[in-house]
């Protein structure tokens, strides 16, 4: 019955509420500081629209191929969702931080659901696994005692809740036009068609053939360090520049850190 | 129409994960005792000796003591504390845990089954979790990086000094290892030439030279550096009880402890498992397994033994190195991850490419023979240096005071104890 009433909607309706519904909801669910019952109400009130804005969303989508595959790739991408509004929506920045690291396993989910496993690992070992841990590391040493008011409020609530509702809007509409002729799937059968058609014939590269699941991290290697040489090597490049740079900094720090003292010391 | 009953690969990969889990878990319990009674050895004790089956006097070694301290354990008092952040507190010994045993989808505890047609199974059935996953080494490494979320939070959340304490340490203990760490797999992933790790065993099986001869280097800084991984003794400053009353999981007690204990154990069996598969050649042993594909039960069962004995040998050295070393000091372990380590792992890792890179050429112009003996000799020579330029680097003293020297990276500065500080005072 629902899903009649969502094909009765045209698409172009269904994605204008969705994106108008995911502003005003999040908007509503940004801490800021009123305090008390009007917050819980403002919050309360924003979290139902936000649900209506996501199954608004979900609606305008495509459907994958078998029942088991959605299901799993529903389930990770609406954790992936969730979390990501979780992350601006929470008043401790520590459980920020542990939303946003959902947000990275359920994108990481996403990933590997659909074949990109060296991506969806990747994102783990690097964001979730170095990057977050240094910033939980420095919350936690920051605020041992309770919150500053400032860090319990989001600047500028009503501009990036739009700005955001407006992005989204945009990307559904490009991705699904990407995605609109054959009418199979949302983004990825596009990327994966374009990597079929412009990988190098290097092997046996028919079409058809399953790039994403195959020797998967080999022909990513060959494609790295084939086509994309260049940009690896100045990644590269840049990476040793900054490894360099805080070695000057540390070290100058250093003595920058001990002339004072010296002259601290003697001058009584 | 789909049918709704799961498919045969559905239903296989159920009973893997089934037989790992309780499999690991048993492991766990009784291992437990294992480094139990191996204390009391190096202590020359008798350790726990008296449990057997219960309500007879029959006793058989103690080896009824697992399930003892199991139940007493699980059901003790669960007691929150009042003063603890109540979501993260419960949410992080199931973190540790869950990663824990999710690192083991993509560790073979086997090489693989003969096919069984009675079943079905046309080809052979490789003993992992997850066969199609080309990733399996970093998938490891992923998994083991989410597991310092379970330390950090525990000791976050306990709002506890001793408990935020271990949790600091530990996060910064475990950031500072997994390079070297990497350092080690990269060496074995490249001379292996993929990121799964059957087919790095395989790759040891079919040339009959197990990585830790062909990188000596790698293996011992592998070896160091999962240790730490582990939080085992040498580098269990996480949870020194001498002076953080048990660090990150002090508030803990009842199941949600056992948990925590559990997957300590778990990241050392891990680690176990990792430094057999890939540097002491998997289930491979030199006239007794063979190296081919697995066509008979017995080929599968002699394997899985093999692998399985390493294992438990590298359990045991670990538990006797945990009652042979003390613990170091927080400036010594950050020293050696960042001062020795990480350049040893480098050097293991440039010697192990350049081979690799002109081995090709190496083998059209000399023969394989010439090449092999190369490609061993090299890391060996890197290896002797390195050891003797670590053994001039070092420091002759043993005195354990800290440092008097003024770089930025030294004890004075991270530990606060400035010694014009106190001048002033």
């Amino acid at each position: 019955m629902i899903a009649e009433l969502f094909q009765s909607i045209s698409p172009g309706t269904l994605l204008a509420t969705a994106v108008t519904t995911s502003a005003a909801g999040l908007w509503l669910l940004l801490p800021r500081g009123l305090g008390g019952g009007a917050e819980r109400a403002a919050r309360s009130l924003g979290g139902v629209l936000s649900l209506v804005a996501l199954g608004c969303f979900i609606a305008t989508g495509h459907r994958l191929g078998s029942v088991g595959e959605e299901a799993v790739f529903l389930i990770v991408s609406l954790l992936a969702v969730v979390s990501a509004a979780a992350t601006i929506v929470a008043r401790s920045p520590v459980y920020a931080a542990i939303w946003f690291a959902m947000t990275l396993a359920g994108v990481a989910g996403v990933l590997l659901v659909l074949g990109g496993q060296f991506l969806g690992v990747a994102t783990i070992v690097v964001y979730a696994g170095a990057i977050l841990v240094m910033f939980l590391f420095v919350l936690m040493l920051a605020q041992p005692a309770g919150l500053a008011p400032y860090d319990r409020v989001s600047n500028e609530p009503l501009l990036s809740a739009v700005a955001g509702a407006v992005l989204l809007g945009v990307l559904s509409l490009s991705i699904g036009r990407l995605s609109a002729p054959p009418a199979a799937c949302c983004a990825m059968p596009a990327s994966k068609a374009a990597l079929l058609a412009d990988a190098p014939s290097t092997d046996a590269a028919e079409p058809g053939v399953d790039l994403l699941a195959d020797n998967h991290v080999a022909r990513l290697g060959g494609e790295l360090f084939g086509r994309h040489l260049l940009a690896v090597e100045v990644a590269g490049v840049l990476l040793l520049v900054a490894l360099i740079g805080s070695i000057a900094i540390v070290s100058r720090g250093a003595t920058a850190d001990i002339e004072p003292a010296a002259a601290r010391r003697a001058v009584p | 129409m789909q049918s709704l009953l799961p498919s045969l690969p559905t239903i296989i990969a159920l009973v893997k994960i089934g037989a790992l889990i309780g499999g690991l878990m048993t492991a766990a319990a009784y291992l437990v005792l294992v480094e139990r009674w191996m204390a009391a050895w190096v202590q020359d004790r008798k350790g726990p000796n008296r449990v057997g089956i219960p309500l007879t006097k029959i006793r058989l070694f103690g080896l009824g003591q697992p399930l003892a301290d199991g139940l007493k354990i699980i059901l003790k008092e669960d007691f929150t504390p009042k003063h603890v952040d109540k979501v993260l507190y419960a949410a992080a010994p199931l973190v540790i845990l869950a990663a824990s045993l999710a690192i083991f989808a993509a560790i073979p505890f086997g090489s693989s089954l003969p096919p069984i047609p009675a079943l079905g199974l046309e080809s052979e059935e490789p003993l992992l979790v997850a066969p199609g996953l080309d990733v399996g080494v970093l998938w490891v490494f992923a998994l083991s990086s989410i597991a310092v979320y379970g330390v950090l939070l525990g000791g976050w959340a306990s709002n506890n000094k001793y408990g935020f304490l271990g949790g600091l340490r530990s996060s910064a203990q475990l950031v500072a290892y997994e390079i070297p760490l990497g350092l080690g797999l990269l060496g074995v992933v490249l001379a292996a030439g993929s990121l799964k790790l059957d087919a790095i065993m395989d790759a040891q099986a079919s040339s009959g030279i197990w990585y830790a001869f062909a990188q000596p280097l790698g293996f011992v800084v592998f070896m160091i550096a999962s240790f730490a991984e582990a939080a085992r003794l040498p580098f269990d400053l996480p949870e020194a009880e001498q002076e953080l009353v048990g660090g990150y999981h002090t508030e803990y007690s009842g199941i949600k402890l056992l948990l925590f204990l559990v997957s300590e154990f778990l990241h050392m069996v891990t680690a176990a498992f990792l430094i057999v598969i890939m540097f002491l050649g998997g289930w491979h042993l030199w006239g007794l397994t063979g190296s081919g594909p697995v066509e008979t039960w017995l080929v599968a069962v002699i394997r899985f033994g093999v692998l399985s004995a390493k294992i438990l040998g590298v359990i045991l050295f670990f538990m006797l190195v945990r009652w042979s070393w003390p613990r170091f000091r927080f400036d010594q372990l950050m020293n050696l991850a960042w001062k020795v380590m990480l350049p040893l792992g480098l050097a293991n890792l440039v010697t192990v490419a350049t081979v690799e890179e002109f081995r090709p050429q190496m083998v059209t112009a000399f023969g394989e023979g010439t090449a092999a003996a190369v490609a061993i000799a090299a890391p060996w020579a890197v290896f002797v240096l390195g050891w003797i330029a670590a053994g001039m680097l070092t420091p002759t003293g043993t005195d354990n005071s800290p440092i008097r020297t003024h770089g930025p990276l030294d004890a004075e500065h991270s530990l606060g104890s400035r010694p014009h500080d106190l001048v002033e005072a």
